[in-house]
């Protein structure tokens, strides 16, 4: 039967199923550009889905499926630190796994990057502008 | 500069609009045939010594009473009425016909000079000034008049101011010159007494003051222009000619400026005639001449002579010959420090008149002769000098002030022979850079001695510079 | 060190030599018997000059340029740096170019063997002590001893002497906040004395010590009390002097150049505004002969950091609360527009000293529309008689240039050394030149020359129109009397009468010469003459009486009229550019261009129409001041009907066709009438003595709200009020 590649057909039609019926696979497709059936092993805090598939060959095996609310506009920024670990093979531990993940209270949360947002970060001039402005100081009204 | 080149695109109108006036004068002094006095072809062949009774300056050593009694009893003041009564022209011609030149230094005509006066006035007064600011190094001949002789310069005054037609003669004295100023003064007073000045002078129907002023003590007030300005009250920087002091002067009028001998010797010119004055010296050198002999001689003294005297004979009678007899002689220095020195083999024949030392490429000068001897360290000497000039320098233009700098930098360097020998010939270029580019002769001055001391002692300098670098090289191994 | 003129020098003789007489203007014009030219040869070139034409100025002709440093045109000749030294065919020794006159047939050559020698050497010398400062200096690139060393000095040194002695170091003198020494660089070429001391008329400047030691500068450690004391730094032809505020800013290759008009006085300077990244780095003077020959005050060359400082750079409303608020210009004109449209015919506007022409004919257009007549200027003049009807009531008719021709001068309560610097410079040429007689009724000031003070009494003036004062004489019998009116004194309540009695005795003078105008009014901003032109009526007195719904202030920051004359709802809207006492009342702000902004029409006291050019744009959402009042009238509807410089220049021609003829002084006519006229006027002159505001240095720097804004005007301020008590 795999002879023929008749398999892969099958499994098609199954990771389809997995995803939802048609129009939701078709979505999918659309949004990250390729379909594969994997193992959901984890969620983050901001609703990303981390699967595995350990049929891919290494480097193909792990994925993203960014979370819904970002639609079109992921990017890898929106990765969190726990996760970028695993997801770039530095570890093969979960998260929920690894006990020696420091957790400290004054981390601060997870940002993605905000260039090109209106959050982004702009330098300020730090000369001296060539022209001073006048602003007025006094209030002539009612005799003050 | 791109300034300037807009600037010239428009014609501009101008300050030196007034240098007009000067071109007709300047056409005279370069053009004039000659004077009408024209002496005699040379036919005298023997100058000097001069007789006793030829003298000029009979009280040169204070022997005698130098005030209006003294003066009076030696023949000034005699008949001083009558010359002035005879006419600026009668007098201009007598010291024409005497050949009189300026005992300043520059040797310009003195007749023709006070003739550039004559011209018809435009109202303005004219003035006499006479140049008492002797401070050349080495010269010290007006000093004695002044002191000595005070009444033969106030007469000279009145004289050549009735020759120029002047209201006034300004007598500007050195400020070192105390005393000297002091028995001026006291002449002065004594010739208005006497009624010699002032009002209806010596009772010739001619109004004639004569003022002293003091200078404070600068070389540069010696020189005509920065003298005027000085006397003005100005800094004593001399001024751009044109316009000449005959045409603009003191207080903006004509102006003529003398030296003090040139002054005293014209009563004495007038009174025994012009032709007497030019029988001695060369043709166009003519007359008696004070010559100032110092350094190293053995009697040191200011002594009248006749022009065109031999310079030996000169000092080996007046001055008592060079320290360690003729053969110790290594330079002199025949006209004041501003003249170029000239070596040993020259001095054996010169004359010591105008024509004779230019043609040894030096000058009169004010006829100050400073015998150097063997014993002397020639170019320590001359270092000096220029150290002297470049106190003097009035610093106005740039040449003068730069060059005269730049030059006792080098010429004391010198000295210990610190210099490559190619440095001479940078030295003489540099000397010649100042020369004539200048306002007024200081530059000149500072130059000339100079190229004197390459001219005839470049191998000392190279010895010394050979030296230095032997001496380097042995205390560095 | 200064050589006197030689005028001067015969007029302290008691003497007037013709036949010598300096070139003038006034010489050259009525030269009665020219003299025959001579030909000289530049090069093998022949020209004819005029006989006492220098080397130097006969080489020009030929268009053939003599170096110099020490000899400048408007200056006495100095001879002092030798730099010009050329050979003459026959001359054993080259002769100084800039001091030797002419004569016939001399061969000049300024490029042969012997001339080259010479400037190389003279070169060398300049260099020997000047420091190789070039990289930091800021003369570098536009200096003459640089250029000049190019062109014509070695090309290698030769100063071996620096290993052993090092150059010559002198000093820095403090000489104020303006101008910057670098001593060491001097090359004692004097320009800088001489202009002090003839230009100027202040001997502040000399040299000291003596050959090598000589140093410029001020005896004792003092600042260079003059208001043109700017121009020595164009002078300098090194960088001894340069600009205090402007030093270590810009290089000249970095900056761009733009020709403008200066608009702090009402002389109309020429000037070049140089900037650079938008940013006005400094203003240089312009050569005008008619105007400000080559200098400039010092107001004007220094006062442009003002143009940096309380800048009004976006409009403003006053919101409930009274405090000033920023607004977009949408919000800004739609609510003045509503104001205007609620005001109907009740508006006002008055006219401050920096208004362009421009501005002012599209100001009356729309008040004239929405039916208005309240068009005033800040600075009043008497209306009696002629009044403001006939120009020549109100220029300075016989123009600046003509000052220096004059042979006697009337000055009445002005002082003109601080009002018009560069109008006192051209009366003191007179005065050193021309034997011009001056003499002044008003406060007793420092003019820079002498003159006649008849006291400030106004009792002064009417002896003299009756004939009367022992200078009436003069007055009568002068060839070409000038008589300069101040405008401050026709401030006055009795403006009018006083104004009548000058033209009075103006034609009772009899000038020799054709249209030699006697009467001369003497403005102090440079909008004046321009509103009175376009028909504005001088002085607040009409919105006092009107107090109208809407003031719109053009500028105006003098405080002629405050919110006590005004009805309590007066709107008052601000068109300007500096944040001063107008903005500080205003209920609305629209930000205008300064001068350096826009280009833009300013007619000075002499009637003289010029254009300032854009040299940098307007700051931040400030606009060119006529294009707001045409996007107002737009909203209010009544759209002007010009919508480009162009158009708005085309309406200037028809108001009044002199006000775009560039550069040209139209003349005013009908004095007779107007003498005629002001026979009318009945009222009498009081008793008060004439006064002027300003009366010493310290008051000239900071007179408008430009100068007022300027750091560096504050200083010289301060430095002359400190100079004064120092007991130097």
């Amino acid at each position: 039967m795999s002879y023929f590649g008749i398999d892969r057909i099958f499994k098609v039609f199954q990771t389809m199923r997995s995803y939802g019926g048609i129009k939701a696979s078709l979505y999918k497709l659309w949004r990250m550009d390729s379909l594969r059936p994997g193992i959901l092993v984890g969620t983050d805090k901001y609703g990303n889905q981390y699967y595995e598939n350990k049929s891919y060959f290494y480097g193909r095996n792990r994925w993203i499926e960014y979370a819904p609310k970002y639609g079109f506009d992921y990017d890898g920024s929106q990765v969190p630190a726990e996760w970028f670990g695993w997801l770039h093979y530095k570890t093969d531990l979960l998260p929920s796994q690894d006990p020696s993940r420091p957790n400290y209270k004054w981390m601060a949360d997870h940002t993605e990057n905000l260039s090109g947002t209106s959050e982004q970060y702009v330098p300020y001039s730090t000369t001296k502008p060539k022209i001073q402005a006048w602003f007025c100081k006094m209030t002539f009204f009612d005799g003050t | 500069m791109a300034g300037n080149l807009f600037r010239i695109i428009k014609l501009t109108k101008n300050q030196p609009g007034f240098l007009v006036a000067t071109t007709n004068n300047v056409s005279i002094a370069l053009y004039s045939g000659p004077p009408p006095g024209t002496p005699p072809p040379q036919t005298k062949t023997k100058f000097g010594p001069l007789a006793d009774e030829d003298r000029v300056f009979t009280n040169l050593y204070g022997r005698h009473d130098w005030r209006l009694k003294g003066a009076m009893k030696r023949g000034d003041w005699y008949k001083t009425k009558e010359i002035l009564l005879k006419g600026a022209d009668w007098i201009i011609n007598e010291v024409k016909t005497s050949g009189l030149r300026g005992r300043g230094g520059a040797g310009f005509p003195t007749g023709m000079k006070w003739s550039f006066m004559n011209k018809p006035g435009d109202g303005r007064p004219k003035y006499l000034v006479v140049n008492a600011d002797e401070g050349e190094p080495g010269t010290c001949k007006d000093r004695e008049i002044m002191r000595h002789d005070p009444h033969k310069l106030v007469e000279g005054c009145l004289i050549a101011g009735r020759a120029i037609g002047a209201k006034a003669a300004y007598i500007y004295i050195r400020g070192e010159f105390y005393n000297e100023a002091s028995n001026m003064q006291v002449a002065i007073a004594e010739a208005y007494q006497a009624g010699f000045l002032g009002k209806n002078a010596c009772g010739s129907g001619y109004d004639f003051d004569v003022f002293m002023h003091r200078g404070a003590g600068a070389y540069i007030c010696g020189e005509e222009t920065a003298l005027i300005e000085s006397i003005e009250g100005k800094q004593g920087k001399p001024r751009l000619k044109p316009p000449f002091p005959a045409d603009v002067g003191v207080f903006g009028c004509p102006t003529t400026v003398n030296n003090v001998e040139t002054i005293a010797v014209s009563p004495t010119i007038c009174r025994r005639s012009g032709s007497w004055f030019a029988s001695f010296g060369r043709t166009r050198n003519s007359g008696t001449k004070l010559f100032n002999i110092s350094g190293h001689v053995n009697t040191p003294c200011t002594v009248e002579e006749e022009m065109s005297i031999p310079l030996k004979e000169l000092i080996e009678v007046h001055g008592g010959g060079v320290q360690g007899g003729w053969d110790n002689l290594l330079a002199i220095i025949p006209g004041g420090s501003s003249t170029p020195l000239i070596p040993k083999k020259v001095c054996e024949d010169v004359l010591m008149d105008f024509d004779g030392l230019v043609a040894a490429q030096t000058s009169l000068g004010t006829a100050a002769i400073i015998v150097m001897n063997k014993q002397t360290d020639i170019v320590k000497a001359i270092a000096r000098l220029i150290m002297f000039y470049k106190h003097e320098s009035c610093g106005q233009c740039t040449p003068c002030r730069e060059g005269v700098a730049w030059m006792n930098k080098m010429i004391y360097r010198f000295v210990d022979g610190n210099a490559k020998p190619e440095e001479i010939d940078m030295l003489w270029e540099i000397s010649k850079q100042i020369e004539g580019h200048s306002i007024c002769a200081l530059a000149d001055g500072a130059a000339w001695p100079v190229q004197g001391l390459i001219r005839h002692f470049r191998p000392e300098l190279e010895e010394r510079m050979r030296r230095f670098n032997e001496q380097k090289v042995r205390a560095s191994n | 060190m200064l050589r006197t003129t030689l005028a001067k020098v015969l007029n302290g003789a008691q003497f007037s030599p013709k036949n010598i007489a300096v070139i003038t203007r006034a010489a050259s014009d009525q030269a009665a018997k020219k003299p025959e030219k001579i030909e000289v040869f530049i090069d093998d070139i022949p020209v004819k000059v005029e006989p006492g034409t220098t080397v130097l100025q006969a080489a020009a002709m030929v268009g053939v340029e003599i170096p110099r440093f020490c000899y400048h045109e408007r200056l006495a000749v100095a001879g002092n740096c030798r730099m010009c030294l050329v050979e003459v065919e026959k001359s054993p020794k080259p002769v100084a170019a800039c001091a030797m006159p002419v004569m016939k047939g001399w061969r000049i050559k300024t490029d042969s063997e012997l001339t080259k020698k010479a400037r190389e050497g003279i070169m060398e010398f300049l260099l020997v002590n000047h420091p190789l400062d070039c990289p930091i200096c800021d003369q570098g690139g536009e200096c003459d001893l640089q250029d000049q060393s190019m062109a014509f000095g070695s090309d290698r040194s030769r100063f071996t002497d620096i290993d052993h002695s090092g150059k010559r170091a002198v000093e820095d003198k403090d000489i104020g906040p303006l101008i910057k020494t670098i001593m060491t660089r001097c090359i004692h070429c004097t320009r800088c004395i001489r202009f002090a001391s003839e230009v100027a008329g202040v001997d502040d400047l000399g040299t000291t010590g003596r050959g090598n030691d000589m140093q410029v500068g001020t005896y004792v450690e003092k600042m260079f009390l003059s208001e043109l004391s700017g121009n020595v730094i164009d002078l300098c032809p090194v960088g001894a002097l340069t600009s205090k505020p402007y030093s270590f800013t810009a290089r000249p290759w970095e900056i761009r150049k733009i020709d403008s008009i200066d608009v702090l006085d009402a002389v109309g300077s020429n000037i070049v505004v140089s900037t650079r990244t938008g940013e006005v780095m400094r203003i240089m003077p312009r050569v005008n002969e008619e105007i400000n020959e080559e200098w400039l005050s010092d107001k004007s060359r220094f006062s442009y950091d003002g143009l940096k400082r309380q800048r009004l750079v976006t409009p403003m409303l006053r919101d409930s609360k009274g405090e000033l608020k920023p607004v977009d210009w949408e919000v800004a004109l739609l609510t003045v527009a509503k104001q205007l449209k609620n005001a109907g015919p009740s508006v006002g506007a008055i006219a401050g000293g920096f208004a362009d022409a421009e501005v002012l004919v599209a100001v009356k257009d729309l008040l004239n529309k929405l039916g208005s007549e309240a068009l005033c200027t800040e600075h009043t003049f008497p209306l009696d008689g002629s009044g403001t009807d006939l120009r020549s009531s109100y220029l300075l008719n016989n123009k600046i240039a003509g000052a220096e021709e004059a042979d006697f001068v009337l000055l009445i309560g002005t002082n003109p050394r601080l009002e018009a610097p560069l109008l006192n410079s051209r009366l003191r040429k007179g005065y050193v030149h021309n034997e011009l007689e001056v003499a002044l009724i008003g406060p007793k000031v420092d003019l820079s020359y002498k003159y006649v003070h008849l006291g400030d009494s106004p009792s002064v003036l009417e002896q003299l129109v009756n004939g009367q004062h022992q200078i009436s004489k003069k007055l009568t019998s002068a060839k070409k009397p000038l008589i300069i009116i101040g405008s401050e004194v026709l401030e006055r309540p009795d403006g009018g009468a006083i104004l009548s009695a000058v033209q009075k005795l103006c034609a009772a003078t009899n000038p020799q010469t054709e249209n030699w105008k006697v009467l001369n009014v003497l403005h102090k901003v440079a909008s004046q003459v321009a509103a009175l032109d376009i028909g504005y009526t001088p002085g607040v007195d009409k919105i006092r009486e009107l107090s109208p719904k809407i003031l719109l202030l053009l500028g105006a920051d003098e405080g002629s009229i405050d919110k006590s004359d005004l009805s309590k709802d007066t709107f008052i809207i601000y068109l300007g550019h500096h944040g001063d006492n107008g903005a500080a009342v205003a209920d609305a702000i629209l930000p205008g261009a300064a001068y350096t902004e826009k280009q833009a029409t300013y007619v000075n006291t002499e009637g003289r129409a010029q254009q300032t050019l854009t040299a940098v744009s307007p700051p931040g959402r400030a606009r060119e001041d006529w294009k707001i009042i045409r996007a107002l009238s737009e909203i209010i509807g009544a759209t002007l009907p010009y919508d480009n410089l162009n158009e708005i220049r085309n309406r200037l021609d028809e108001v009044a066709p002199h006000l775009t003829r560039y550069g040209t002084a139209e003349n005013a006519n009908f004095f007779k009438q107007a003498e005629a006229l002001s026979k009318s006027v009945k009222s009498q002159i009081d008793k008060t003595p004439f006064d002027v505001k300003l009366k010493e240095l310290q008051d000239y720097f900071m007179t408008d709200s430009i100068s007022r804004a300027s750091p560096t005007m504050a200083k010289c301020v301060q430095a002359v009020i400190k100079q004064k008590q120092s007991k130097y």
